[in-house]
């Protein structure tokens, strides 16, 4: 056993500090040098930077653990993830230094993060009919055409609205297949939306506190003023009175001002690039090939298109300018070139498919299946055929594909080299290593059925009408693919799109894979979820403002509303809660305060995280001086150049879009990050089981005691 | 050639309890244990020291499981709290904390060892027959017409675990699921006895703990491969089931040791395959719907019992084997002969369902008392501490249902007996010191030694500095800020008591509780509307927190009887 006193929340920090510069949407890269090996990786991502660490300690492995579970749940968020468990511990062992109680810590911090996780609801902006405005040409195409882009808006009638949401009160059943001719696709119905914003109300006036209330009621008037200068609120103000008569904005109003919304996806998407342009373009031409796939597929579908994230399929392509990084429908992949005449005679016919589900060799056997190892077998014949097992077997795999009439094979494993070698000589063409979403979309867009065996093969299980080209938008005598080349699979209706990444540093293609997957799932997770947060740090700067607005009011009066915040304990720490209260709150506080500062440092528009930090100090000044923080913040977002959650991205006043950020990913992160800290607070000592014990045994000296 | 060693000759200590590595251990051990204790307790990393999985935990079940002990003396204990969790779940570290403390205790008061385990067994039955009683003052009955006490006791065991870090909001939802959870168990229509179900919990990782939720039934995890493949169409209102537990994979059986030898031309793979084969005609004639195996499927036989609309699930693991048999009614399956139809059962329906990104298989039986709480937590290391929690949970709940009372937490229940056990034997001594045959000095010492026992045990509750009183009237526990002022605004600084049923306000007088106090008789006979009169009580488990006491004083008994420690060092 080892007894320590909080080394962990220093490892932590220290662990922490090392993915400082991966916040922000200006990163700076990492080299990860292996010393003995003499490889080095270029990272820039926080899951990257733990995959390369060496993370055997405890607490690394906890932390390496957290920033995987947030990773596979969501695939982002894990910077911020990073960041805060450092900002935390050292806010942690803050608070130990001023001597407050660990079990005090833990309960102020984790009810304090809560409470701020209430608080920010009133940053979320619904996200909704996204999709309606998706037949316009308009394309997200980076800065340049966003000021164009408002114009569609504009077009639309203004009554046309009006009418629609008339309609919609009035007979929501009909709804999907009248009015929305207008657009190809029925709005979310108007029930299910009101239903939800209610809820929002309910939860609002339960948990805002009374003097706060007043004060947004009292900003709601002033404020409509204020932005109605703004060209970008004219529409979303008169949203609001248009709806008025469904008679939930008007209560909502009164609990939280909340005239955001965002209905467009370029502006959402644009939202969410987070400065990564160039990833989030490839992304906007995936989701728009899917809905028009999925458009195709049911003309008056009753069915909301859904961003499909599990058929996109990213294909990379080293060695080549980025501008070839493009997106197309269908599967790409690169076979050798030996296969070129092949695919000459294949190209203008569909051709049948079956899909494999393992390895396509003599020797695989599916999954679980044990293979004795004391077979032997004998030959009673000495005049047998000359053929191994293996040649057998290839016959029988071609006998079994020329009676189906087969010429394209994909194989979710590996293939044999010599079948795929006699398959091109019989005309047909074996892929292995194909992804497994891949393999569904062709199963579901051919018919064919994915089988294990190639035995099992009957026409039930064979495809239909894939087709098979060179994929020509590369010119080939470019790279340095001297025996392979770029082919794509297609079937009429596939609901797959292949995103081709290219990069010229081969160092660079595992980052923009990883920037592409991000800016993806976050798209993903604002569709899901229908609502996004506003960016740029206003949540954190949110939560800072609260926090410190807490602490300030705990500290005068004291004794009083706490209750709650111990879990029905009858400890002393209840009547000492007070005492402590504000402390902790604003060693909470200083972690958000990091974050910000850090955060607007790395958009390099100050010169030292002390410039940041000043200026986030004189916000929050303003913010708590204006008495409602939520309103100031929505105030200053309004103000499109006002800098503070706008800053650093560009300078180009007409360039600024609005920044979003994702909801549930990013609370989890902050709560995961909170939890590892508190755990490893709370955590006295260390016990090491097993074998260890002979290695430990030399060090004794220092502090470790036996059982 | 061999090479015979001259034997060692077995090694044999006396009096091991005075040597001082055997204190130095048992004081490590016992540091660890009671830093553990209760819901504010320290929680420990174990792991291996060579980059394995951490687990952060202060549950005596885990750290118990991972502790590598070398003394025997320290194996005997530990080996008795583990018996002690392995079949009551709970009240393991007071088992263990208790049984240091009596050992220390009676260490120090220097009386022979027999006398010591004589009057620690009178004590222990005083204890006993006091809390069973109808007088104890520190028991609740249970009342399973509401849910109150029971979501107390849930509540209570949830907040005690740290290690997986739940917000008040999540122990609320949490609670609320293990005892829908565990009512799920209980058959609707009991005759002479009630065999409870099952509840089985299915993880969940990564996702947020408030996605928790509680289903009757069973959920059998699927791949998204399968789930294309659909559902068939429902014949009637039920579907008949067989279920395999050998595995339809079509490798060959063991062939044992040496060589089969197989003449060329000859394919065991096939044979086995065509058998397969045959089981599968025979399942379609038989008019089966549903055929789940505890291991692998060929991909032929699937194929060809789907092409006759069959589900075919495979690699359901042992675990579900004997609740999915209970559930359906069918036997499993062991061979790949014909099946006799007496072993088929049926399920009422089938249905897929996607929690987080998982897909699931849910099976609705005909009458459930088997049901599936799928568990969430953020991390591993707080799911892995959550199961452990809430298996506990419903361990506890099952053994109240068996004897329907709860004792008071908080470490009131401890401080109270010692305070009976105090007055008891100051006041009535002629009858012990007849029966047991020591002197009026001895019972008092070791009366001391026990009551000091169980009281350390309640202040092991604090681990922030606090100071611990006791109050005059109901010999509850009440924490206090350490260095607080005076005795005068002691009601002010006092909130409640340790368990949550009486508050400071009430005219009551405290002293501290480990200063030697003039013994009182604390208020016995709870009052039967005490139980419904605070909403947040902190109750523990009665047959577990029982059986504890019982444990740890004979296990402290038997570790203080051992003379002699003999060890073959072959």
């Amino acid at each position: 056993m080892n007894e320590k006193r909080h080394m962990g929340l220093q490892q932590l920090a220290s662990f922490a500090e090392t993915g400082r510069t991966f916040l922000g949407p200006v990163k700076s890269s990492k080299f990860i040098i292996d010393e003995e090996r003499h490889e080095s990786v270029l990272i820039s991502s926080t899951v990257r930077l733990l995959e390369s660490l060496d993370l055997t300690s405890a607490v690394g492995q906890l932390l390496s653990e957290a920033v995987q579970a947030q990773n596979n749940t969501y695939r982002t968020g894990t910077n911020t993830l990073l960041f805060l468990v450092g900002a935390w511990s050292s806010a942690a062992e803050e608070c130990l230094h001023l001597g407050v109680p660990i079990s005090l810590i833990v309960s102020v911090m984790s009810e304090g993060l809560d409470s701020c996780i209430e608080e920010v609801v009133s940053l979320q902006v619904p996200v909704y009919n996204v999709f309606d405005h998706m037949d316009n040409t308009k394309t997200f195409s980076g800065f340049e055409t966003f000021s164009v882009s408002l114009g569609p808006f504009h077009q639309i009638p203004s009554d046309a609205g009006l009418i629609q949401k008339k309609h919609n009160l009035k007979d929501v059943a009909s709804q999907s297949l009248t009015i929305y001719s207008l657009s190809g696709r029925p709005v979310k119905s108007p029930k299910l939306f009101r239903h939800q914003a209610k809820v929002e109300v309910d939860k609002d006036t339960s948990q805002t506190p009374q003097t706060l209330k007043n004060s947004l009621l009292a900003d709601t008037c002033c404020r409509k003023s204020i932005l109605i200068h703004s060209r970008h609120f004219n529409r979303t103000d008169n949203n609001q009175q248009i709806s008025k008569p469904d008679g939930f904005l008007e209560q909502h109003g009164a609990a939280t001002p909340k005239t955001y919304r965002c209905n467009d996806l370029v502006e959402l998407e644009m939202g969410l690039s987070h400065g990564d342009h160039s990833s989030m373009k490839l992304v906007d031409n995936a989701i728009r090939l899917q809905y028009q796939n999925a458009n195709m597929q049911q003309g008056n579908r009753t069915m909301p298109f859904m961003f499909d994230i599990s058929r996109i399929f990213t294909y990379c392509l080293p060695g080549l300018p980025e501008a070839f990084s493009c997106v197309c429908p269908g599967y790409i992949t690169v076979t050798s070139i030996s296969s070129t005449t092949l695919i000459k005679e294949l190209q203008n016919q569909p051709v049948r498919v079956v899909l494999i589900e393992g390895d396509l060799t003599e020797n695989y056997r599916h999954l679980g299946f044990n293979k004795s190892a004391n077979i032997k077998t004998v030959l009673e014949n000495t005049k047998v055929q000359q053929d191994s097992s293996e040649e057998l077997w290839i016959n029988h795999v071609l006998q079994v594909l020329s009676k189906f009439n087969v010429n394209l094979v994909l194989a979710q494993g590996n293939v044999s080299d010599y079948l795929i070698e006699k398959c091109i000589h019989s005309k047909r063409l074996v892929i292995g290593s194909v992804n497994g979403n891949v393999m569904q979309a062709f199963a579901e867009a051919s018919g064919a059925v994915q089988v294990a065996y190639v035995t099992q093969v009957n026409e039930n299980c064979v495809g239909n009408g894939v087709h098979v080209t060179f994929w020509g938008s590369i010119p080939l005598d470019v790279v340095d693919m001297v025996d392979r080349m770029a082919i794509m699979l297609k079937t009429e209706g596939i609901n797959l799109v292949t995103v081709v990444l290219t990069s010229p540093v081969t160092a660079h293609m595992q980052a923009k894979e990883d920037r592409f997957w991000t800016c993806a799932y976050r798209l993903y997770y604002a569709l899901k979820e229908q609502k996004v947060f506003l960016g740029g740090g206003a949540v954190e700067f949110l939560c800072l403002s609260h926090l410190q607005i807490l602490a300030e009011q705990s500290l005068n009066k004291r004794n009083q509303v706490c209750s709650g915040w111990l879990r029905n304990t009858s400890s002393w720490l209840a009547s000492s809660l007070a005492l402590y209260r504000p402390t902790v709150l604003k060693c909470l506080a200083s972690g958000w305060h990091r974050y910000l500062s850090t955060l607007i440092y790395n958009t390099a528009s100050y010169s030292s995280e002390f410039e940041a930090s000043t200026f986030i100090q004189h916000h929050l000044q303003n913010a708590i001086d204006s008495g409602s923080p939520s309103s100031y913040i929505l105030n200053e977002c309004s103000k499109l150049n006002s800098g503070i959650f706008n800053s650093g991205i560009s300078n180009k006043l007409e360039q600024i879009a609005r920044v979003y950020d994702i909801v549930t990913p990013k609370i989890e992160a902050w709560r995961r990050a909170l939890d590892l800290v508190l755990l490893v607070l709370q955590t006295d000592s260390e016990i090491i089981t097993g074998l260890g014990h002979t290695q430990i045994n030399s060090q004794v000296s220092e502090g470790f005691l036996f059982l | 050639m061999s090479r015979f060693e001259a034997k060692k000759p077995s090694l044999c200590k006396s009096e091991p309890l005075t040597s001082e590595r055997v204190r130095a251990t048992l004081s490590v051990l016992k540091g660890i244990v009671t830093s553990c204790y209760g819901p504010l307790g320290r929680l420990k990393q174990l792991h291996n020291g060579l980059g394995g999985s951490v687990c952060t935990t202060s549950q005596s079940s885990a750290l118990l499981a991972n502790l590598s002990v070398t003394h025997p003396i320290l194996k005997i204990l530990t080996t008795s709290m583990q018996n002690h969790v392995s079949c009551f779940s709970d009240c393991g570290l007071f088992t263990a904390i208790l049984c240091c403390n009596l050992i220390e205790n009676a260490q120090r008061i220097g009386l022979t060892p027999s006398t010591v385990i004589k009057l620690n067994k009178h004590l222990l039955r005083l204890c006993i027959s006091y809390l069973k009683s109808e007088a104890c003052g520190c028991r609740i009955p249970v009342d399973f017409s509401s849910t109150q006490i029971l979501l107390c006791l849930v509540r209570s065991i949830l907040t005690s675990k740290p290690a997986s870090m739940l917000t008040r909001k999540e122990i609320d939802h949490i609670s609320t699921l293990i005892l829908r959870a565990f009512l799920l168990t209980i058959p609707e229509n009991t005759e002479d006895h009630i065999i409870l179900g099952e509840s089985i919990i299915v993880p969940l990782k990564g996702q947020r703990v408030i996605d928790s939720t509680v289903l009757p039934g069973i959920l059998i995890e699927m791949s998204e491969v399968q789930l294309m493949k659909g559902l068939p169409v429902k014949k009637s209102d039920s579907l008949k089931v067989a279920l395999f537990c050998a595995s339809l994979s079509g490798d060959l059986s063991d062939t044992g040791e040496g060589t089969v030898v197989v003449s060329y031309g000859v394919s065991l793979e096939n044979a086995v395959l065509d058998q397969l084969l045959n089981l599968g005609r025979q399942l379609v004639s038989d008019h089966v719907d549903l055929v789940m195996c505890q291991k692998v499927i060929h991909p032929s036989l699937k194929q060809f019992l789907s092409m006759h609309r069959v589900i075919a699930i495979d690699r359901v693991g042992v675990a579900l084997m004997e609740p999915l048999s209970k559930v359906t009614g069918s036997q499993p399956v062991g061979s790949l002969g014909s099946i006799s139809p007496s072993s088929y059962g049926s399920v009422k329906d089938l249905c897929t369902a996607k929690f987080g990104f998982k897909h699931f298989f849910h099976l609705i039986p005909n009458e459930a008392t088997v049901c599936s709480l799928l568990l969430c937590n953020r991390n591993d290391t707080a799911w892995d501490e959550l199961k452990l929690t809430c298996q506990t949970a419903l361990h506890v709940l099952q053994l109240t249902l068996k004897e329907p009372c709860v004792l008071l937490g908080g470490g009131c229940t401890e401080t109270h007996l010692a305070a009976y056990i105090r007055h008891k034997t100051c006041n009535e001594p002629e009858s012990i010191l007849k029966d047991e045959g020591c002197n009026q000095t001895e019972l008092h010492l070791i009366t001391e030694a026990f009551c000091s026992a169980l009281e350390s045990l309640a202040a092991s509750l604090e681990h922030d500095g606090g100071e611990i009183l006791t109050d005059m009237k109901y010999g509850h526990f009440w924490s206090l800020q350490a260095d607080s002022p005076s005795i005068v605004n002691w009601p002010d600084l006092l909130s409640r008591c340790g368990c949550g049923l009486y508050n400071s306000q009430e005219e009551l007088s405290w002293s501290f509780l480990r200063s030697t106090c003039h013994p009182f008789a604390p208020q016995t006979f709870l009052p039967h509307e005490a139980a419904g009169s605070a909403n947040y009580l902190t109750l523990d488990c009665f047959t577990a927190k029982l059986n504890g006491l019982q444990v740890a004083v004979e296990t402290a008994n038997l570790i203080l009887d051992l003379s002699y420690v003999i060890e073959d060092k072959n």
